[in-house]
C-alpha cells in the first residue's frame, strides 16, 4: 500500500480511481442526458436536415411612398427576433425598386423579393378614402403562387399575411406557428374598435365580436389568421379576390379554405390582443412642395 | 545489515513526505482534471435543446464578453465551463436567443430617454420602439410616462421585453398639456418628463465616474434604424444627423462645410434658430449632461420648434456639433407619426370590454 504510492507518486493522476463527488455528479448528468436524447430522436421522426421549428412564411404587400422605408425598417426589427421566419415581400410594381432590393439585401433577414402591379381600375386614386378598394389582393396572391411553386408541402409551415404599417408583438408569432389549419386571434384598433375578435366557447369560434358587418362568412382582419402551408397548398385554387366587395377580401380566400368550426383560436382562447391594425400618417410635405416649385426641393439623391 | 533503528530514522522521515504528496495530489489537481475532461464532453454532447422565446440580459463573466452577433446564419454555440463553479453552461447564440445583446463593458452606454402618455396605440407603439431596442447592445431605457402613477401597462410591458431599463412617471400638471387636437406650439409635449429623465441621470451618474455614455430622446411614435444607435455612440459633446419628415420636408437636415463643421441648417422652418434641428436628430455625451447640471428644456414660454434649442445652448456652440451619418447625407431616423384610430364604433357606453388591454 505503501510501496504502490511512492511508486505513483509524481506521475499522473488517473482519476477514475478517486470517487469524486463532482465526478459523479457529472457522470449522472451525462447519463441523463444520454437517455433525454434517446427519448427525443424516438418520438420524432428522422428527417435530414430538417429544422426544428415550422418556418412562418410571411407575405408583405408594399407599395412605394414617403414612409415606406421607415415602415419596412422598424417591422424588420420585429422579423428579426423570430426564428425561422421567411419574409416574402411583394411590391406594388412592374419592376422591383433600388429601395427595396438594397434594403432588404442588408435587413438579415430570409427573404424573397416578389413584384406585381395593381392593375390601374383596382388601384385607388388620389384623393380615394382607404377603404374604397381593397388592395394588396394582387400582391399576396402572388406572395401564394410562389409558395406553391417553390416549396414542398412535407416541409410544413405556416402563412401570415402581414401589412407594412401594422404593429406586431413577438408573442403572435409563437401563437401561429403550430397552426394545423387556420388559426385566428383578436387584432387591436380595427373595425372602429378597441379591439375585434372571434368569440370562442369550449375551445371552438362560435361567432365573431367586431363593429361592422358581423354578417360576413369571416368577419376578420387580415392580421388576425394565418393559414398552415399544407392547406394551402392542397387547394390550389384558393386566392384573395381584388372584386370582391369592401370587408370581404379575407372571407373569398378563407371560405374555400376552412368553416368557422374549424378554426383554431389562439392568444388565450381569443383574449389577448398580440397585433394592432396601426396606419401612419401622411407626412405632410406642403413645404417640400414649395421649395420644389422654386426648385430648391430636398436632394432627391438622398433617400428616406 | 542495517540497523533497526536507521529503517526505523527513514520510515519515520520519509513517511510524512509520501503521505503529504499523495493528499496534496488528490485534493488539488485531481477535481480540475476531472472537471476540465468531463466538462468537454459534456458540452460536445449537448444538442441544442429549443427554448422557451425569452429574451434575456444576462452578464457573462467578465472575461469572456462576446460581441453582437449578425441575424439568422445559423447556430453558433459558445460553451465555457468555469472551474471555480460547477457548472457547464452552454449559452446559445443563435440570434434570437441572446436578445438583448450581452452587456459589454467597453461599449459606452446609450441612455435612451422617451416619454410616452396613456392612449389606444400607446402599447403597440412601445412593443415596436422595444423590439427595434433590443437589438441594440449597452441600451438602457429611460421611459417617462406622463401619469400620476407609473401604470400597470407599462409595467408590465417594460419587464416583458428583457431589456436594462427605468420607469419613471411625472404628470404634466393640466394646464401645460396640450388640449385635444388644438395645438398650443407653445407648451411642447414630453419636456417635463425629458427634464424628469436628465435630473434622474444626475442624481445617478457621479461626473466623475468613468461609465463613458450617451443621451438620446426618442419619442415612441418615431422609427430608428439600428445604424442610427452606432452613429451616436462615438458622440464626444453634441453630435448630429438629418430626420425625415420634420420641417415640412422629407427630410431637414445640418449644413456641414468641406471641413466637416456644421455653419447652419438647411429647414424652411426658421432656419435661424440657434439649433434648427429635431429631438430626434441630436445625442449628448452623458458627461457634458453632468458637468453642466443647469441645462434643462425650458418649459414655459418656448417658442414653437425652439425646444431643443433651449437645452442645447446651454450645452454647446454651433462649432463643437459632431456631424453624423456621412456627414449627413444619410437618413437613420423618421419622423413618422401614427394615425389617430378611429374608434366610432365603441359608441357613448363602449362596446369592447375595457378588461382586455390594447
Amino acid at each position: 500500500s505503501l510501496l504502490p504510492q511512492l511508486i505513483n507518486c509524481g506521475q499522473r493522476c488517473d482519476c477514475t480511481e478517486h470517487d469524486l463527488a463532482k465526478d459523479r455528479t457529472i457522470s449522472r448528468l451525462r447519463e441523463k442526458l444520454h437517455s433525454l436524447l434517446e427519448q427525443t430522436k424516438k418520438a420524432e421522426p428522422t428527417k435530414p436536415l430538417k429544422p426544428p421549428l415550422p418556418t412562418i412564411y410571411v407575405i408583405t404587400p408594399t407599395y412605394a411612398r414617403l414612409v415606406q422605408k421607415a415602415e419596412l425598417t422598424r417591422l424588420s426589427h420585429t422579423f428579426l427576433l423570430v426564428p425561422q421566419l421567411h419574409w416574402i415581400v411583394v411590391e406594388d410594381s412592374p419592376h422591383r425598386t433600388g429601395l427595396v432590393s438594397e434594403f432588404l439585401s442588408h435587413s438579415g433577414l430570409a427573404f424573397t423579393h416578389l413584384h406585381v402591379a395593381t392593375p390601374h381600375e383596382r388601384k385607388l386614386q388620389e384623393g380615394d378614402p382607404s377603404w374604397l378598394k381593397p388592395r394588396g389582393a394582387e400582391q399576396r396572391n402572388e406572395g401564394l403562387r410562389w409558395l406553391r411553386e417553390n416549396i414542398r408541402s412535407q416541409e410544413g409551415g405556416v402563412i401570415y399575411f402581414a401589412d407594412d404599417d401594422n404593429t406586431y408583438s413577438l408573442q403572435l408569432f409563437e401563437e401561429m406557428r403550430w397552426t394545423q389549419r387556420v388559426s385566428v386571434w383578436p387584432v387591436g384598433l380595427v373595425g372602429g374598435m378597441r379591439y375585434e375578435r372571434p368569440i370562442v366557447e369550449q375551445g371552438h369560434v362560435v361567432r365573431f365580436h367586431t363593429g361592422w358587418r358581423p354578417s360576413r362568412p369571416f368577419p376578420l382582419d387580415m392580421a388576425g389568421f394565418a393559414v398552415s402551408l399544407r392547406l394551402v397548398l392542397a387547394n390550389p385554387e384558393a386566392r384573395f379576390d381584388g372584386d370582391a366587395p369592401m370587408g370581404f377580401l379575407e372571407s373569398s380566400f378563407l371560405q374555400s379554405l376552412v368553416t368557422m368550426e374549424e378554426l383554431e383560436p389562439k392568444a388565450d382562447l381569443c383574449t389577448k390582443v398580440l397585433v394592432w391594425h396601426t396606419r401612419t400618417e401622411k407626412p405632410k410635405m406642403k413645404r417640400e412642395e414649395a421649395m420644389q416649385k422654386q426648385g430648391l426641393g430636398s436632394d432627391p439623391a438622398v433617400e428616406v | 545489515m542495517p540497523k533497526r533503528r536507521d529503517i526505523l530514522a527513514i520510515v519515520l522521515i520519509v513517511l510524512p513526505w509520501t503521505l503529504l504528496i499523495t493528499v496534496w495530489h488528490q485534493s488539488a489537481i485531481a477535481p480540475l482534471l476531472a472537471i476540465r475532461k468531463a466538462c468537454h464532453h459534456l458540452v460536445k454532447e449537448i444538442f441544442i435543446i429549443p427554448e422557451r422565446l425569452a429574451v434575456r440580459r444576462h452578464r457573462l463573466a467578465d472575461d469572456r464578453a462576446e460581441g453582437r452577433r449578425e441575424a439568422g446564419q445559423g447556430a453558433d454555440s459558445k460553451e465555457y465551463c468555469s472551474s471555480d463553479k460547477d457548472i457547464v453552461e452552454v449559452v446559445r447564440t443563435e440570434y434570437v436567443y441572446t436578445r438583448p445583446p450581452p452587456w459589454s463593458d467597453v461599449l459606452p452606454t446609450i441612455h435612451v430617454v422617451t416619454p410616452t402618455y396613456s392612449r389606444p396605440v400607446q402599447k403597440a407603439e412601445l412593443t415596436r420602439l422595444a423590439n427595434t431596442f433590443l437589438h441594440v447592445p449597452n441600451l438602457h431605457w429611460i421611459l417617462v410616462e406622463d401619469a400620476q402613477r407609473r401604470t400597470p401597462l407599462v409595467s408590465r410591458l417594460l419587464r416583458e421585453t428583457g431589456l436594462n431599463y427605468t420607469h419613471l412617471n411625472v404628470e404634466t400638471p393640466r394646464n401645460y398639456k396640450l388640449r385635444g387636437d388644438a395645438r398650443d406650439p407653445r407648451i411642447p409635449r414630453g419636456t417635463m418628463q425629458r427634464n424628469l429623465a436628465l435630473r434622474w441621470l444626475r442624481e445617478t451618474f457621479s461626473p466623475n465616474s468613468t461609465q463613458p455614455g450617451i443621451v438620446y430622446f426618442a419619442d415612441d411614435d418615431n422609427t430608428y434604424s439600428l445604424e442610427l444607435f452606432e452613429e451616436m455612440r462615438s458622440t464626444r459633446k453634441v453630435s448630429v444627423w438629418p430626420v425625415a419628415f420634420v420641417g415640412g420636408l422629407r427630410y431637414e437636415s445640418p449644413k456641414v462645410n468641406a471641413a466637416g463643421k456644421v455653419y447652419g441648417w438647411k429647414t424652411v422652418f426658421d432656419p435661424h434658430r440657434p439649433f434648427a434641428i429635431d429631438m430626434a436628430g441630436f445625442a449628448v455625451n452623458l458627461r457634458l449632461i453632468l458637468f453642466k447640471p443647469q441645462a434643462y428644456f425650458k418649459l414655459r414660454g418656448v417658442k414653437g420648434g425652439y425646444q431643443e434649442s433651449s437645452l442645447l445652448r446651454e450645452l454647446v456652440t454651433l462649432n463643437d456639433l459632431e456631424p453624423k451619418a456621412a456627414n449627413c447625407t444619410k437618413i437613420l431616423v423618421w419622423h413618422t407619426r401614427t394615425e389617430k384610430p378611429v374608434l366610432v364604433n365603441e359608441g357613448k357606453k363602449g362596446f369592447t370590454d375595457p378588461n382586455v388591454e390594447i
